[in-house]
């Protein structure tokens, strides 16, 4: 088991290489000189000369590369330009934040969805199951944007369950979280309910639980024991691929409800060009992905050990 | 391959749900045509009443904030939709499909690096890295850098696919004859396994459609999207303060009409595509 | 300088508005200690269902309504602040929360008109030599810097002339990167060399103090430890204004040593509060510096001050708040409906929620009168308008199209719609409350008047647009200004002419206004000091880009005018010479004039001495809470 993580840690290391890479030519090669945008409109040439130099943009490309690689390696992503703080203390801000959205959406979500799923699967072409299926349709085909657009004006200025956006740590910023949680669920249902059904299917087709049904078991019993664990490796494999998208998924929520997260400080990053902020948020997004990645490929080797020998 | 093209017209035409799609995907980009040779609603830019009129009987979309028709804007942004989809999914596919080709096929160190290539590609966040391309483009901020983004970021999964299933056909009788007939490696490739993946590339190819309208809007929303042009994305924009301070519902339900439908029918569609194929595979 | 592109009219508002939620952090750690009101027994279903319960109880202590503290102040921030080093103080933002902490040696009369300043850390007004050209300040002997750890013991020392020579040059050294160097550049002699020699040290943190600091520049001497002697190169009447603005602010040398690169994180200064907490996204406090004793309420004001109430605290020491609270909001919809609820004491209204606020008639709704809200309007200092590129061959050589431009474009129509009428159209560029400013001045083509639009425009050449290229209209990638940018492209459709609207991220922005690289730009200017010559400068053929003039308007006899007003004091002389520079300008029509805007500030009447002022945007030392 050990050597197999080993292997595949040691595999991502050229993809890790790959994306310093790519940021690398967007930002420093196709991005432009950053110092224009440092110093502002009154630069004089000589203090741009000045500063070139002093942030190592003078050296031969190879060595910005190295330097920006060797940076990275030791988690500095450099001040932002905008608001000139290190970028590694303003993610440190947005994370609570972000994950007092993300992680609650996320668990949510994953149990709604296998609940719905599962009843689906129950009731196979049955009413309930077709209902369910077409309805998960068209929540695939909504789109994300118009979703929250709708349901802040709806639910939260025209009805006024719940405040309309706005952030607060601890207990009290509790009531703020429901509606952009509520939108979440919605919005990521559609896709995932139609993964887990088709996974149950599959499952409750098996020969050992048409034996065990024909031995006389309930359902309810064949589904604990059986169906459920069985099918648990391809959720759990899916779940664990979805979590980098916490980091993103929730950018325009974020936005819409005011929370102070990494998802909003992209957005702010994006409107003000600030270069160092985006490549950050980019490089920590793809880190995510590939520990996810290997967390899930570990899982599924722990599972399936037909899998640790290939 | 004609086998296959029957089977998929048999079925769609027992297929009520997917005809159906088919029929409003036909009549999308038959409004979409007409507004690009000018002869739908070219009164786009125009203000034709007064300011935010709700929906009446002359206009029955109502107007927006310029006075200007949405319902003329609505298929103006057809034909943006249409655009992104159809040049980002001529970019994906060839892309994803010629590549995943090339790789699963000869193996080595050209499989080493596409999959280095796509692997790299997938592990960055899709939307951070969209903007970024967005941001640096040569071409500028406009409906072109839109197009080449999406295009450029999601080949991947075809690829993937398509790589997949090489390299399990590569090894199947009909590849092992041609080689053993003298065939070269560009006719195999080519000739002979091409036709053999073309249900998966459908499939893609539709999937690139949907992700890349949907991508629109966000893209819109976030300020790098389609320039100068009515789109639905800078519509849910607009709308998007008109709707929480003045009550005006009638752009943003249109736009949001306009794009669910058009990417509902295009899940129908994928959906019963899918069936025929699952079903030629066994 | 103060570029503010077409930022919609809800900047006051969304600046300093407050918000409430103050919830001292005590609290929730009583609730842990709060007997639960229930019986909590051991076993296995209870088990939960008591945590569960716990939960609960937690919950709704926490959502209690708690009373307002007496004499905390709340308020809010629109967007998030950037830091609190003076030298990087380029946003209104970062004024507002600096001078609550910082001061300069001179500050604005908080209820007097005109706008004028008056003594802060000097201890009169400056003494200036015949010539007009030589300051000498004298400062305060008894002020010192609040506490901190950057100080031997933590205790703050004297100010002393020093404080204020390090604080400029510190400001001046280019390592610094302030945006603000402007407020000096080419006025005070000797310290433009020191800049320039500045270039050769060592990059910070190497080299903070270097000895060039201790080096005496000529227009920047100390007479003693409380005298400081400044000598301009010309006799710029608004100098006094330059020393009080954020970027002159005093700054001890020992904070910027201790903190390094860390300083703009750390605010040491000589105000009435102290930054007590600052987290970002979320919230500052401030409270009431204990070592401040040299503020006191004003005791003039403008007629009606008096019956407004606004004198009751005439010559009180300030401040009177103890404690200050400023939530940070990017939206504005949570910040205005947390006002509604009370929870804020202070708050402007985004444009989305006008009609909520205030009636058709302009007044202020019934329902919020009722509930304590009072209504305050200010005449902004600022001009909106669209610029031309005048180096374009096409724009800057045919006078008449660019009239006819201005003719027919319908501002009115502008200021109701996206303004909510907040606003007047502008007949110069010299808003009202300035010198230079005559409300009977009139602009033959600043008005809506599409026949007389079309008649111009078959005189420059082309008739109904024929002829004409498209032209580009850059601005920035917001829904606001890239709908007013469409209502312009229709409004000149109408004639004929071809607009395509270009949307842009800010800094991009910036550089291709630096560059040239636009043909007509919406663009709004706020002013940095109250007097005309800074919205004058705007098109002064050498201030032309990189510089300020992004017009590239360029006119022999207005700047010859321009260099004569810009170092004459208000005089009816003065007068004379801006009447005739707006003249040429009327004629000239670089740009496309537009309104001059009214902000509407909403305060609770909990909160007395309120009164708007454009540069002391949050005096939050003035307010009282009852």
């Amino acid at each position: 088991m050990s050597s197999f993580l080993i292997r595949r840690l040691l595999q991502a290391i050229p993809t890790l290489l790959g994306i310093t890479l790519l940021l690398f030519i967007l930002f420093n090669l196709v991005g432009g000189n950053p110092v224009y945008h440092m110093l502002g409109k009154n630069a004089s040439p000589a203090e741009i000369v000045r500063m070139t130099h002093q942030l190592g943009l003078d050296k031969p490309l190879w060595h910005q590369y190295l330097d920006y690689v060797g940076s990275l390696a030791r988690w500095d992503f450099g001040r932002s330009w905008e608001t000139k703080q290190r970028v590694t203390e303003m993610i440190t801000d947005g994370l609570w934040p972000s994950m007092s959205l993300a992680i609650p959406a996320f668990i949510a979500s994953t149990l709604v969805a296998l609940i719905i799923a599962l009843t689906a699967a129950l009731y196979r072409d049955r009413w309930i199951d077709r209902l369910l299926v077409v309805i998960s349709v068209c929540g695939m085909s909504l789109s994300m944007l118009a979703l929250i657009i709708a349901a802040q004006y709806l639910f939260a200025f025209r009805a006024g369950w719940f405040p309309i956006s706005g952030w607060e740590a601890g207990f009290t910023g509790v009531p703020f979280l429901i509606l952009p949680i509520l939108i979440w669920i919605a919005a990521s249902l559609g896709s995932s309910v139609r993964f887990y059904r088709a996974v149950f299917i599959e499952e409750m087709h098996r020969e050992y639980v048409v034996t065990a049904r024909a031995k006389g078991l309930a359902w309810p019993r064949v589904l604990v024991h059986h169906v459920l664990p069985n099918a648990m490796i391809p959720i759990l494999t899916l779940v664990v691929m979805e979590l980098p998208m916490l980091f993103t998924g929730s950018l325009l929520l974020e936005n819409f409800f005011g929370i102070p997260g990494l998802g909003n400080m992209s957005v702010n990053a994006i409107n003000a060009s600030d270069f160092p902020v985006i490549k950050a948020m980019t490089f920590i997004g793809a880190v995510l992905y590939i520990t996810a990645n290997v967390v899930g490929d570990a899982l599924y080797a722990w599972f399936d050990p037909r899998v640790r020998v290939s | 391959m004609r086998d296959l093209w029957e089977k998929i017209r048999k079925r769609f035409r027992r297929d009520k749900l997917a005809m159906i799609a088919v029929v409003i995907i036909t009549g999308y980009i038959l409004a979409g045509l007409l507004a690009l040779v000018g002869i739908l609603s070219p009164d786009y830019k125009v203000s034709i009443g007064d300011a935010y009129s709700p929906p009446s009987w002359a206009h029955p979309f109502g107007l927006d904030v310029l006075g200007r028709s949405v319902w003329s804007r609505l298929v103006q942004g057809t034909r943006v939709a249409l655009i992104v989809g159809f040049s980002s999914t001529f970019i994906a596919i060839p892309l994803g499909t010629t590549l995943g080709l090339i790789s699963g096929y000869f193996r080595g160190a050209v499989d080493a690096f596409v999959v280095w290539l796509y692997s790299t590609l997938d592990a960055i966040p899709t939307i951070l890295l969209l903007l970024a391309l967005a941001l640096v483009l040569p071409t500028g901020k406009g409906l072109a850098t839109v197009c080449i983004a999406l295009g450029v970021t999601s080949w991947v999964s075809t690829c993937r696919l398509i790589r997949g299933e090489v390299i399990r056909q590569k090894e199947l009788d009909y590849v092992r004859a041609a080689r053993s007939l003298g065939a070269t490696d560009l006719r195999i490739l080519f000739v002979h396994l091409l036709p053999n993946v073309v249900h998966l590339i459908l499939v893609q190819a539709s999937l690139v459609f949907v992700y890349s309208i949907k991508s629109e809007v966000i893209l819109s929303y976030l300020g790098v999207g389609v320039q100068n042009f009515p789109s639905w994305g800078i519509m849910i924009d607009d709308a998007r303060l008109e709707l929480v301070g003045r009550g005006v519902w009638w752009q943003f339900t249109a736009a949001t009409a306009a794009l669910f439908l058009l990417v509902l029918a295009f899940n129908l569609f994928n959906d019963a595509l899918k069936d025929v194929l699952d079903a030629k595979q066994r | 300088m103060g570029p503010l592109i077409f930022t919609p009219p809800v900047r006051l508002a969304s600046i300093h508005s407050p918000t409430a939620n103050a919830r001292p952090s005590l609290l929730r750690w009583k609730n842990l200690l709060f007997p639960l009101p229930f019986p909590l027994k051991r076993g296995k279903g209870l088990g939960v269902r008591g945590v569960l319960l716990a939960l609960v109880a937690t919950l709704f202590f926490a959502c209690t309504p708690h009373q307002h503290q007496k004499n905390v102040y709340r308020g809010a921030l629109g967007a998030n602040l950037k830091t609190f080093d003076p030298a990087q103080a380029s946003d209104s933002y970062s004024n507002q929360c600096q001078f609550q902490v910082y001061e300069c040696l001179f500050e604005y009369k908080y209820l007097t008109r005109p706008y004028d300043v008056e003594p802060c850390l000097a201890s009169a007004m400056p003494e200036i030599s015949d010539s007009g050209k030589v300051y000498t300040i004298h400062l305060r002997s008894d002020v010192e810097f609040q506490d901190d750890a950057c100080f031997p013991n933590g205790k703050g020392r004297r100010v002393t002339a020093d404080d204020f020579v390090y604080s400029i040059k510190r400001m001046t050294d280019v390592r610094t990167q302030t945006f603000g160097w402007w407020i000096f550049d080419g006025k005070v002699k000797g310290l433009d060399a020191f800049r320039k020699e500045s270039e050769n040290l060592p990059p910070f943190p190497d080299s903070i103090h270097p000895a060039l600091y201790d080096r005496e520049v000529e227009g920047l001497r100390t007479l003693n430890d409380s005298t400081v002697q400044m000598t301009l190169t010309k006799p710029y009447p608004y100098f006094k204004y330059i020393l009080a603005m954020p970027y002159a602010a005093i700054i001890p040398h020992e904070a910027v040593e201790h903190y390094g690169e860390e300083f703009l994180n750390h605010a040491v200064g000589t105000g009435p509060f102290v930054l007590k907490e600052w987290r970002r996204g979320l919230r500052l406090v401030f409270e009431r510096n204990p070592k401040y004793h040299h503020g006191f309420y004003p005791t003039q004001g403008e007629p009606g001050d008096s019956a407004a109430g606004l004198l009751a605290d005439a010559g009180k020491p300030v401040p009177f708040i103890d404690r200050a609270e400023i939530y940070i909001y990017q939206e504005t919809q949570p910040m205005w409906l947390n006002f509604l609820r009370g929870n804020l004491d202070r708050g402007g209204i985004p444009k989305d929620n006008y009609s909520q606020a205030i009636t058709s008639e302009h007044v202020l709704r019934p329902e919020l009168a009722q509930k304590g809200i009072q209504l305050n309007r200010l005449q902004q200092l600022d001009i909106s308008y669209i610029c031309f590129n005048t180096d374009n061959p096409l724009l800057g050589g045919n006078k008449k199209l660019r009239q006819a431009m201005q003719l027919g474009y319908d501002v009115e129509t502008v200021i109701d719609r996206f303004y909510n009428g907040r606003g007047i159209r502008a007949q110069s560029l010299v808003p009202p409350g300035l010198f230079g400013y005559d409300s009977t001045f009139r602009n033959p083509y600043a008005h809506y008047d599409v026949e007389a639009a079309r008649k111009l425009l078959a005189d420059a050449g082309y008739l109904n647009g024929a002829g004409l290229p498209e032209l580009s209209y850059l601005t920035l990638a917001n829904t606001d200004a890239r709908q007013r940018g469409e209502h312009f492209a229709q409004n000149m459709a109408a004639l004929g002419i071809h607009i395509k609207v270009e949307s842009c991220t800010w800094p991009e922005y910036l550089e291709r206004l630096r560059r040239k690289k636009f043909e007509l730009v919406g663009a709004s200017w706020q002013a940095d000091y109250p007097d005309p010559e800074n919205f004058l400068q705007l098109l002064y053929g050498p201030n032309a880009p990189p510089g300020e003039n992004n017009a590239s308007y360029h006119n022999p006899e207005y700047d010859a005018l321009y260099q004569r007003m810009s170092v004459m004091p208000d005089s009816p002389e003065r007068m004379v010479i801006i009447q005739r520079m707006k003249t040429i300008l009327s004629e000239d029509c670089p740009w496309i004039l537009m309104s001059h805007r009214t902000t509407e500030l909403l305060t609770y009447d909990r909160v007395r001495n309120v009164k708007p002022h454009p540069v002391l945007e949050a005096p939050l030392k003035y307010y009282r809470v009852d």
